[in-house]
């Protein structure tokens, strides 16, 4: 079954629709999890009854330890702020390579809290930090310490008790480089240590509302409190400046569906599944709403699409009756087919769960540069046919500019005609770039490196050229600068791969999510419990 | 001062891009910043490069040849280089690429063996020692390529006066 083209695939459009699968990172850690049946200890528990204090949670996982140290802090209310800009936040994480020795625990107590101001070990493998949902913290206490449970409503329209704002790994203010970790099993698929990490914080939040709260929170309503996430702006360029690990997760997803269409019948059982996933699907759509009108809007869309599109699961007795579902979605919306490409995936663990394995990039990239001018003309003729047809001397087309801020050194987009500091442009303007560069190539054919000589600003773009050419999903296909570039498609679909849920756009700049909801608690961590795409409210 | 080879990495870029070299050299650079200093490499030859951004430029170009070169031979390439300096930076550069390299160094030569289609054996350590001179002028030269706050950018900034804490 031939893959969908990544003229298809790669667009904002349809990446800013995607919803989380089974390859999905924090799933495919989950899993591990489960089939080792991994066992959360808490060997430090140092709380006031406040909730005030620092904790530490040890878990094995393919025969190494790894612990979350979690300092949590009597934050006053004016400085809770999800912004990157902030300074205090009511908790910050480290995992641990091994477990941490008491000096260890206090220097993590030091520099923690202090996040990017902070200094790190190459044994600190993750940094984290965490603000409350005031609203359903209070209300979680406040019902427990009466003997109550929280109101399972507000459990489902808020779905957690803290968001992170910001989960850094890979080297950042001195913690472990990726390349440290990338060998083990376990956390040697993308952004593993971080999805652990976001996994064990879930668990401490849920650990302290109860120390809190002094009662148990009844295991249907636990589950389904994950944790949160504010995304800003700073995770967009990962994709752009990440091209063979873009590549690498688009194929094993598009991959996955090209197996999955492929199939030639479904047994009973296989029927009935699917069945229940668009009950499932339904009732999670019934149960995501978002404050954006517009968000919303797209949501109950999709919502009513959903019900209408049901009867062609009723159709799943035939041949090839995926490949049927996957032509009768081509009918309806970008979000309703990549709902179905998520759902198609879900039963079919032993024919997809293997290709989590080839979602990372250990090697950068491998690609031979082009012999020649011509040859670089014709991938560009072939490959960037998109990029070349705008005009990118017209305002609108290039009205972005990505920039660093000096502020918190992040990630901005600018207005380029109302702002300063156009001059000092990231270099996220691929399409333009490359429309530069197809300009500039000389009729004749020569090495590239004498042209490069002539016009050193084009190596960028020649590298681009040459990487889409050996990873075909490497790069998105529009024109990140325009003014019609909306970041947040950018995060939707970074986000659905590290397997968020409940995607609450603020605006086209930032989102929240809900990551972890649903998922078995930590002390279920067994294999029959890994069941919990698109969860649902159970109570 | 030991620093992550992320870190080092990214200042390195950073520093080439603010000096005024192009990003996809300045990227370059700054993964030959990160191998050369992990392989204790000399510091003063990379504070000559961020003042001459030129001769960043230049290197880069030499290791796009040596590469175009392995692309179309597969036989060894070589590449003289009279500056100590910056035949210290160029084996760097060349050891630092993704793909398996064998490098023989004999006076002025460089011999390169590029097979491009293989992955690198080089192993990456934990920590990587940059000192405080070579730190502070790349940072200075890193925040040449910072945008300092404006009120445009302060009230369009993501999450920018919507922060509904809930």
């Amino acid at each position: 079954m031939p893959l969908r083209p990544p003229g298809d695939v790669m667009r904002l459009a349809r990446m800013g629709a995607m919803m989380p699968t089974r390859l999905s990172f924090l799933r495919v850690l989950l899993r591990r999890l489960c089939a080792e049946r991994a066992q959360i200890t808490r060997p430090v528990w140092s709380m006031t009854a406040a909730g005030h204090g620092h904790a530490v949670y040890s878990l094995d996982l393919s025969g190494h330890t790894y612990s979350l140290v979690a300092i949590s802090t009597d934050l006053p209310a004016d400085q809770r702020s999800d912004r990157v800009i902030a300074t205090a936040w009511d908790a910050a994480f480290v995992l641990f390579d091994g477990v941490p020795s008491p000096d260890d625990i206090a220097r993590i107590a030091e520099n923690a809290p202090r996040q990017e101001a902070g200094r790190f070990s190459p044994r600190d493998l993750v940094l984290s930090r965490a603000n409350k949902s005031v609203r359903m913290w209070n209300a979680t206490v406040d019902a427990l310490r009466a003997g109550g449970q929280p109101d399972a409503t507000m459990i489902r329209d808020i779905g957690y008790l803290m968001r992170t704002t910001a989960v850094y790994g890979n080297g950042k203010f001195g913690i472990a480089d990726r390349h440290v970790i990338a060998g083990r099993p376990g956390l040697d698929g993308p952004f593993a240590a971080e999805m652990l990490t976001v996994y064990l914080i879930r668990h401490f939040t849920l650990d302290l509302v109860q120390h809190v709260g002094q009662g148990r929170l009844e295991p249907g309503l636990a589950r389904h409190l994950g944790i949160g996430n504010a995304t800003g702006l700073g995770m967009a360029p990962f994709l752009v400046n990440h091209p063979v690990l873009l590549n690498n997760w688009m194929v094993a997803r598009e991959t996955a569906l090209g197996r999955v269409r492929s199939i030639e019948r479904l047994t009973d059982p296989e029927q009935a599944q699917f069945h229940a996933l668009h009950v499932r699907a339904a009732r999670h759509l019934s149960e995501w709403h978002v404050p954006a009108p517009d968000h919303n809007q797209v949501l109950r869309d999709l919502e009513a699409e959903w019900q209408a599109f049901q009867p062609h699961f009723d159709a799943l007795d035939g041949p090839h009756p995926l490949e049927k579902l996957w032509q009768a979605a081509q009918a309806q919306s970008v979000p309703c087919q990549e709902l179905v490409v998520a759902l198609m995936l879900e039963p079919f663990g032993d024919l997809i769960d293997g290709l989590a394995e080839c979602m990372g990039d250990p090697f950068g990239p491998l690609a031979a540069p082009f012999c020649g001018t011509d040859a670089l003309r014709q991938a560009i003729e072939a490959d960037w046919a998109w990029a070349l047809t705008a005009d990118y001397t017209q305002a609108d087309a290039c009205r972005r500019f990505w920039y660093v801020s000096a502020a918190k050194l992040e990630p901005r987009l600018g207005d380029r005609f109302a702002e300063p500091g156009a001059e000092l442009e990231t270099p996220l303007d691929i399409a333009r770039r490359v429309a530069a560069l197809y300009r500039d190539l000389p009729a004749g054919d020569g090495p590239v490196s004498d042209f490069l000589a002539q016009y050193p600003d084009h190596a960028l773009a020649a590298f681009r050229v040459c990487v889409l050419s050996r990873y075909p999903y490497a790069d998105i296909r529009d024109n990140l600068i325009a003014a019609t570039c909306k970041p947040i498609d950018m995060l939707r679909c970074k986000l659905s791969f590290f397997g968020a849920t409940k995607f609450d756009p603020k605006s086209d700049l930032w989102t929240r999510i809900t990551l972890a909801q649903g998922a078995p608690l930590g002390d279920e961590l067994t294999p029959e419990n890994d069941d919990w795409w698109l969860p649902v409210l159970a109570h | 001062m030991t620093h992550s080879w992320t870190e080092v990495q990214a200042l390195g870029v950073k520093a080439a891009s603010g000096a005024g070299v192009p990003p996809a050299q300045a990227l370059a650079f700054g993964a030959m910043v990160a191998r050369h200093l992990a392989d204790g490499g000399a510091e003063t030859p990379i504070a000559a490069a961020l003042r001459a951004p030129d001769s960043i430029v230049a290197l880069a170009l030499r290791v796009e040849k040596v590469i175009e070169g392995a692309s179309m031979n597969a036989s060894a390439v070589t590449v003289r280089e009279a500056d100590a300096g910056a035949r210290a930076l160029l084996f760097s550069w060349l050891s630092g690429l993704p793909c398996q390299t064998a490098l023989t160094l004999a006076d002025d030569t460089i011999i390169a063996s590029l097979n491009l289609a293989a992955p690198s054996d080089r192993s990456r350590p934990d920590r990587v020692p940059l000192g405080p001179e070579l730190q502070e002028q790349m940072q200075e030269l890193a925040a040449k390529t910072y945008v300092p706050d404006s009120d445009a950018s302060r009230s369009a900034g993501a999450g920018a006066g919507l922060m509904d804490l809930d």
